[in-house]
């Protein structure tokens, strides 16, 4: 299960956060990711309660999932965007081009990004 | 009492990952190796075809191969009937390989005893996608067994692929068409090497050696 090792990685990358700015806990956890980085939300949250459970540092923290629209470039025609609107009838995600049609795309994996942390601090 | 503070991380889940892939990366380059990472379904026939691997391979390279496997050294045991060295890494239900597990099992030899370096990841189509090991190359597996939209419904792990095997073509005609697979392969990515094996009859074995850039000196 994808989701879990991803909650892993959150948790350990937040730890270090902690430690850094000697917090007493984190209340929130701020991620980002697109389409097609194929996660379910549930199963990340579940991942996340499982893995948190026994962490002081993390009691009651939120994890909260910001979604990011899908960004592509065209390898064919140079174009840069979200992908075509009327969605691929074929491919189970959508990457193809709006201009030209190509699926010759590099996709931005808009990967999971940690974007911010709200830290409780000793005054 | 207590302050609460806002801080901007803005950094991948991947980032310790990915440079210890890149370090990975380039110091086998450095060192004139070469790392294969493929990828592919439970059953698509990955362990078969490093088995065909092997056997042309041993003779002249020394070949190192690390096996990702939830439980169980099966795979690597087989590999390993074929006069190859191999290591099984079991990642106790984790679904992928990761830089850090290919790096410490890279600690524990001499990287300079071998030549050519493949790891067969755990069989999934999703996970592996994402994490990087630090090989140049990602080959990724299907089989025509999996069934027509095995690539339609899986495209995103061929988008950092190099080649695409299909593979038991040897079943081609009998139920199963290696054709449409091909095709979508071949849309996913222009560039794309697509190549029809078969790991029982050996049919595209040299083809795939070929993609992957080795030469076997021919014997006199
Ligand atoms: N007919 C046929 N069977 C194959 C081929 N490649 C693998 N197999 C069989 O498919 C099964 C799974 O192969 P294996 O190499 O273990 O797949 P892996 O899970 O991807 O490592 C085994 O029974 C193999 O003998 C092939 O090209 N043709
Ligand atoms: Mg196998
Ligand atoms: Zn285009």
């Amino acid at each position: 299960m994808h989701e879990f090792s991803l909650a892993s990685a959150i948790v350990e990358q937040v730890k270090e956060i902690i430690e850094e700015h000697k917090a007493i806990r984190v209340k929130k956890i701020s991620i980002s990711a697109g389409p097609y980085e194929l996660i379910i939300p549930d199963l990340l949250q579940d991942s996340f309660k499982i893995i948190t459970d026994e962490l002081e540092k993390f009691r009651e923290s939120v994890l909260e999932l910001i979604r990011k629209p899908a960004r592509i470039t065209c390898l064919e025609c140079d174009y840069n965007g979200e992908p075509d609107s009327e969605g691929d009838e074929e491919f189970a995600f959508n990457f193809k081009c709006p201009e030209c049609g190509s699926r010759d795309t590099h996709i931005d994996r808009s990967y999971l990004t940690i974007e911010s942390v709200d830290l409780e601090l000793p005054s | 009492m207590s302050q609460e503070k806002k801080i901007s991380v803005r950094e991948t889940v991947y980032k310790k990952n990915d440079d210890l892939a890149e370090e990975i990366r380039k110091n086998m380059k450095n060192k004139g190796k070469l790392f294969f990472n493929i990828m592919g379904s439970i059953g698509a026939g990955k362990t078969l075809l490093l088995e065909n691997l092997a056997v042309k391979l041993s003779t002249h390279y020394r070949v190192f191969v690390i096996n990702g496997d939830i439980a169980t050294t099966i795979d690597a045991d087989r590999i390993a009937k074929h006069g190859v060295k191999t290591v099984q890494i079991n990642t106790g239900g984790g679904c992928h390989l990761n830089a850090n597990l290919i790096a410490k099992e890279l600690e524990k030899i001499n990287i300079d005893d071998f030549d050519i370096f493949f790891t067969e990841n755990v069989g999934n189509l999703i996970c592996p996608a994402a994490w990087d090991v630090g090989a140049q190359m990602n080959i990724v597996v299907v089989s025509i067994t999996e069934g027509e939209y095995v690539v339609k419904k899986h495209p995103i792990i061929f988008k950092d692929a190099e080649i695409a095997i299909i593979n038991k073509c040897d079943l081609d005609g009998l139920g199963f068409d290696s054709q449409v697979l091909e095709e979508d392969a071949s849309k996913i990515k222009s560039g794309m090497k697509v190549i029809c094996t078969s790991a029982k009859t050996g049919q595209g074995i040299d083809d795939f050696i070929e993609a992957l850039g080795i030469e076997i000196p021919r014997d006199e």
